[in-house]
């Protein structure tokens, strides 16, 4: 590291001192445009998702993040001196973006996504540095502190989870390989760290090395298997599906981006270049397919137009809101977008319902998410492309909503109870990490007693037996 | 569950009007309870009411009448709730529910021409309002930021700010008749209360061609929306409670307000200061109903002018066969209009009047007109498409003058509450009868200008009605020949307010609303003045306020 | 002409694969009121329903009917109306002796003061309005499967239903 440091003074100095008529413009030059290259990289990262609060200033922190073990808070990381980054050598801002240790040596809690960043290059590292350093507006006004429930406010904890659980090796390229490909793999397993959402995650919050990519729980959104699983994941999109899908936030037949995602690919993915949104699709599309029995076909696949006209048209609606049946109630509140026969608009822009991974997941939670919270863009102002029914609709109504569309237009295994809306609407199951760490500790400290209290009575044989004689 | 009886300011009434006030009131720490005579409606029951509907062409079939809080439909047969006491018919359409008459309109949100508030002044017709344009600017402003209005500027009323959103985009039907029609005539966008983008947390515009009777997705803005955000705000609000009596202590200050539930329970509500904003017809009538022995001919009505000098907007038209395939339907209803009539010297002589081109779809009209005519076979396709991809219209709004005969009075029949009923006085006078006449030389060139064949005029004398009811409650100086100041407080009641389309003392030639919405905010303001604009008050906290 | 998508309404009407969605029977048409339709000769199910469809779509002009919709149509049609199918077989069997052509029919009737007058409009108006009855006994049976609408699907969607996302009814019609 610091062989490297010096190295990179040395090229600074050596830029100053070459070409010195020219100088001046060509470190304003260079320093614009690693400047630029650090910004692109810091949205490729998505730094804003988690360090800028809404409404408030860029990289400022704030933001709590929910986890299953208590709210943390994401910092300032503007170059502000008394509340940011402002005094961070640029080693202090490699270890805290891709070791997970703060400036006064603290362990970060992987939240922030550090054992993905590990994989982020140097010359990406250096770039992003001068971003924050100088094309960041100061914001001197401190966080909250992070106050997690004991035990999990020892951060040096953490040391033990990343010697478990994180390899920090950086991106190496495999010479086997596409550029293109390579140029996917350190994207997607670095910078925009995709399996930080979509990978599952062991009992201690580790993803799990071996499914990458297979699906994972946030709160009550799924964010799907994204291998290249012809039935579970994306292995029958086309590249050009998910390059419209990462910039656009859909794909015509198959999928549209809904809570996280949606808000991913708002601030970061719809911003890559066109080389990049398209090295990633090639690197999805070879991830090793991980597969759920529970899908017997694409899960974009299932459905087809279908209406109950016949049997709606001239029939008053009930009284109680919780009888009506699901075409009633996609007649009223949903068919106006999505059209009689669930096709869609001409053009596609108002999606159809079938041929849609919205209906045809074997688990439906994302579907019952979008009816409740429908879909808001928000980096230029509220955008809403499809508006929520949480205040109209009740969890009965939901239910029966639900059900019916998986089973016309989806896969009609799936179905949706009264209680399920409930959960989800409330923002999910609620977990057991804490209880179960607790239970876990109070174990072991009682088995570590019990051990010494054996190692006590055999010591007390011992002199009994040997003492008197 | 208590009922709230008393609150700091109780408005009756929970229409536009009167639920944008009250929740000005209630975000400015007010205790505001609006008693609503009608029940809460749901949208999406409106929207599969609407398609299950026999009669598609009647904007309320989706709305039927309460029975403690009738409204007037006529359709499949008046149910003669708006007694009708002619010379002209008035048959006037509205809502009594949550959010009302604004759930089925087509949201046009214009706002005057500074010599509209000085007709009598610079024409020698009808009177001059109690104040200029530029008094009012502001608070049109205001008004276009909390509802979200798109418009485009070359409408003939000044500014001093944009709107708050670009125009909506143009069907196709129209960029056609403003590329033919150019230069003789300027078509352009309407001035509306519809998202041309994301808005106050509604989606813009997906084109459903419904607004009247419905917008399903609530991309323009409704009184229902005011209702939401006064009740999020704090206000308390009361649906299905009639008020048939506005109580008065001795020295004539509002005291109380008394209504009825369904149930037909007496509930006595008092308050401070009351707002008025029952609509141009429930209000007078409930003034009137509200005689005392003090006041013999009803409140706030010294002068013997409430429920007089009513006006609306009517219509007459052109429909005709474009010579080129425009297939109206595609888009919102009312996207654009002629604004260069509205004002001239001419105004001494006839009415000035706007020209509308509608967007509605034509082929439930059509398909009407083919059955009618035995059509049938193949031919019935045929036509069917001929007609509805080329069949147009373009319709006058006409400004009729405040005539003191024109009036809303109690009738002797009584609804099923025991209420009195509406009774509607009105006449169409020769002012504007002549606007007709003249306008039918614009029409003319119009078809011309587009290749028309197939003119059918409306039958000379027979007016469509626009449901803009104004002037009942006209605002003035003087207390001799006006119900209330201008600032909506009633002359002979110095806590009572009116906040509705009825306090305009003339109707020009724009749909009411915005302007009344503009009034009932100057009027709050008056009666409660704002805190010193902090960023809360930004035009991006008042939309998100809304959200 | 535009391509109309797959699976929208007039696919459901005219799927020619379905022959659960064709009609009309050779029994009931003569040369005559065969040629007033592109025929497709099917035995139906019912004389009354399948008398009931040939004349439908002699009226309308289209040789496939759905089926179901026919069904709830006639169903409508016939309530409180004990001649209905006695009418409809009167009239088709009318149409046939005379050879009378679809365009000048209700002014023939309407000529000859036949008490079969009404009934072409009501069919008519049962299948392209979708509404069965006038005034207060009028009863709506279709809305978006009216052939009013079917007609002209390929441009417009039945009011209430989204053209398409915002700006998207700019564009010239196809």
């Amino acid at each position: 590291m610091n062989t490297q440091r010096i190295c990179q003074l040395g090229a600074l100095v050596t830029a100053l001192a070459c070409g010195h008529a020219a100088a001046a413009t060509t470190t304003d030059n260079s320093n614009a445009t690693l400047i630029q290259h650090g910004h692109y990289a810091a949205i490729a990262g998505d730094c804003v998702a988690c360090h800028t609060a809404p409404g408030g200033k860029p990289f400022a922190g704030g933001l709590p993040l929910p986890t299953p073990i208590g709210n943390i808070i994401a910092t300032n990381i503007t170059p502000s001196k008394t509340a940011g980054i402002g005094n961070y050598t640029e080693q202090q801002f490699s270890d805290a973006l891709r070791r997970g240790i703060r400036a006064d040596g603290a362990h970060l809690y992987p939240a922030m996504p550090y054992p993905s960043y590990a994989q982020i290059s140097d010359a990406d590292v250096q770039a992003m540095y001068a971003y924050f350093m100088h094309a960041v507006t100061p914001v001197d006004v401190a966080t909250a502190p992070t106050r997690l429930p004991f035990p999990f406010n020892i951060r040096q904890s953490m040391a033990v989870w990343n010697l478990l659980f994180v390899d920090n090796k950086p991106f190496t390229p495999d010479p086997g390989k596409s550029p293109e490909w390579n140029r996917g793999a350190y994207l997607v397993r670095g910078l925009t760290h995709c399996s930080d959402c979509h990978s599952p995650r062991n009992l201690l919050m580790a993803k799990q090395s071996s499914r990458d990519l297979a699906g994972g729980e946030l709160d009550a959104w799924l964010a799907p298997n994204i291998t290249s699983d012809v039935n579970s994941g994306i292995g029958g999109w086309s590249s050009q599906d998910i390059v419209d899908d990462l910039r656009s936030g859909h794909a015509t037949g198959k999928a549209q981006a809904a809570g996280g995602m949606a808000e991913a690919i708002d601030n970061s993915l719809q911003h890559l270049t066109s080389a990049d949104l398209l090295a990633i699709a090639t690197y999805l599309k070879a991830v090793p397919a991980q597969h759920d029995p529970a899908d017997t076909q694409p899960v974009y696949s299932w459905g087809a137009a279908f209406d109950e006209l016949d049997s709606l048209r001239g029939v008053p609606l009930p009284k109680d809101a919780n009888q009506m049946s699901g075409a009633q109630i996609y007649d009223a509140y949903c068919s106006t977008c999505h059209q009689a026969r669930g096709q869609g608009s001409f053009d596609g822009g108002l999606p159809s319902l079938f041929h849609n991974t919205a209906t045809g997941r074997s688990q439906p939670g994302n579907l019952v998410m979008v009816i409740l919270h429908g879909i808001q863009w928000q980096s230029h102002g509220t955008d809403v492309r499809m508006p929520g029914f949480a205040h109209e609709l009740s969890d009965q109504q939901i239910a029966t909503l639900g059900s019916w569309l998986t089973r016309h237009y989806g896969n009609p295994s799936a179905s949706v109870s009264a209680d399920q809306v409930k959960t989800l609407r409330a923002g999910g199951a609620p977990s057991h990490l804490l209880l179960i760490t607790r239970l876990a500790m109070v174990v072991v400290v009682l088995v570590i007693i019990a051990i010494i209290g054996m190692l006590i009575r055999r010591k007390r044989r011992k002199a009994r037996s040997t003492g008197h004689s | 569950m208590s009922l709230q009886s008393s609150a700091d300011v109780v408005v009756i009434g929970s229409g536009i009007c009167g639920s944008l006030a009250a929740w000005r009131f209630a975000t400015q720490g007010a205790s505001v309870l609006i008693l609503e005579a009608g029940p809460r409606l749901d949208r999406g029951r409106i929207v599969a009411a609407f398609r299950n509907s026999t009669r598609r062409g009647d904007w309320m079939s989706p709305y039927p009448p309460s029975p403690w809080a009738p409204h007037p439909i006529y359709k499949p047969k008046d149910n003669g709730y708006l007694v009708q006491a002619g010379p002209y018919p008035y048959p006037a359409e509205y809502i009594r529910a949550v959010g009302g008459t604004t759930w089925h309109w087509a949201a046009q949100a214009w706002r005057l021409l500074p010599n509209d508030l000085r007709i009598k002044s610079l024409y020698g017709v009808g009177v001059d309002w109690p104040m200029t344009y530029e008094e009012l600017d502001p608070w049109y402003q205001e008004a276009e930021e909390i509802i979200g209005v798109a418009g485009a500027p070359n409408t003939g009323s000044p500014r001093s700010k944009p709107f708050p959103m670009e125009p909506v985009a143009e069907p196709w039907s129209m960029r056609r008749f403003r590329e033919r029609l150019a230069p003789s005539y300027a078509v352009v966008a309407n001035t509306v209360a519809r998202n041309s983008r994301s808005y106050g947390g509604r989606p813009a515009c997906v084109g459903n061609n419904s607004c009247q009777p419905i917008c399903p997705v609530n991309a323009q803005y409704t009184g229902d929306n005011a209702a939401d955000a006064a009740e999020a705000a704090g206000a308390k609000l009361v649906p299905n409670a009639v008020v048939y009596r506005i109580e008065h202590d001795a020295q004539g200050r509002i005291a109380a307000v008394h209504y009825y539930d369904p149930d037909k329970t007496s509930h006595r509500v008092t308050g401070k200061t009351f707002i008025l904003a029952a609509n141009g017809i429930e209000s007078p009538k409930l003034l009137l109903l509200s005689a005392s022995s003090k006041y013999p001919n009803g409140l706030a009505n010294s002068s013997g002018m409430v429920g007089r000098h009513l006006m609306d907007h009517p219509s007459s038209s052109l429909t005709f066969y474009a010579d080129e395939e425009l297939w109206l339907g595609r888009g919102p209803q009312s996207p654009s209009s002629i604004n260069t009539l509205r004002d001239g010297a001419f105004r001494s002589e006839h009415a000035p009047y706007r020209l509308d081109f509608t967007n509605i779809s034509q082929v439930y009209s059509v398909t009407q007109y083919l059955i009618k005519e035995g059509v049938y076979g193949p031919e019935f396709e045929k036509q069917l498409r001929w007609r509805a991809a080329r069949q147009v219209n373009v319709k006058n709004v006409l400004e009729v003058l405040p005539d003191p005969d024109n009036r809303i009075t109690l009738s002797s029949e009584k609804d099923a509450m025991g209420i009195p009923k509406p009774e509607a006085h009105y006449s169409i006078g020769d002012y504007t009868r002549r606007a007709a006449d003249v306008s039918k030389a614009d029409f003319a060139r119009i078809a011309e200008l587009m290749g028309g064949t197939g003119l059918r005029y409306s039958a000379d004398g027979q007016f469509a009605n626009n449901q803009h009811i104004t002037g009942t409650m006209g605002m003035g100086s003087d207390p001799a020949t006006s119900v209330t100041d201008g600032y909506g407080r009633t002359h002979d009641h110095e806590n009572l307010f009116i906040c509705s389309t009825g306090v305009m003392p003339t109707a020009a030639t724009m749909n009411s609303t915005l302007t009344a919405i503009a009034l009932a905010l100057r009027t709050v303001n008056h009666i409660q003045p704002a805190p010193a604009p902090t960023s809360s008050t930004t035009s991006a906290a008042r939309e998100e306020s809304h959200a | 002409m535009a391509t109309n998508p797959p699976n929208d309404l007039t696919t459901r009407l005219y799927d020619p694969a379905d022959p659960t969605r064709r009609r009309l029977l050779a029994g009931l048409l003569t040369a005559y009121t065969a040629s007033l339709i592109p025929a497709l000769a099917e035995p139906a199910p019912h004389a009354d329903r399948g008398a009931f469809t040939a004349l439908s779509a002699i009226l309308v002009g289209r040789q496939a009917l759905d089926s179901v919709q026919a069904t709830h149509l006639y169903d409508a049609l016939a309530v409180n109306n004990p001649y209905f199918a006695a009418d409809v077989q009167a009239l088709l069997g009318l149409i046939d002796r005379r050879h009378i052509d679809p365009m000048q029919l209700q002014s023939v009737l309407d000529a000859e003061h036949s008490p079969l007058a009404p009934l072409p409009r009501n069919i008519v108006g049962a299948w392209c309005l979708g509404i069965v009855g006038s005034g207060e006994a009028a009863r709506c049976i279709a809305f978006e499967t009216a052939l009013n609408a079917v007609m002209v699907a390929d441009v417009l969607k039945p009011p209430t239903y989204a053209y398409g996302v915002y700006g998207s009814w700019a564009s010239k019609p196809v």
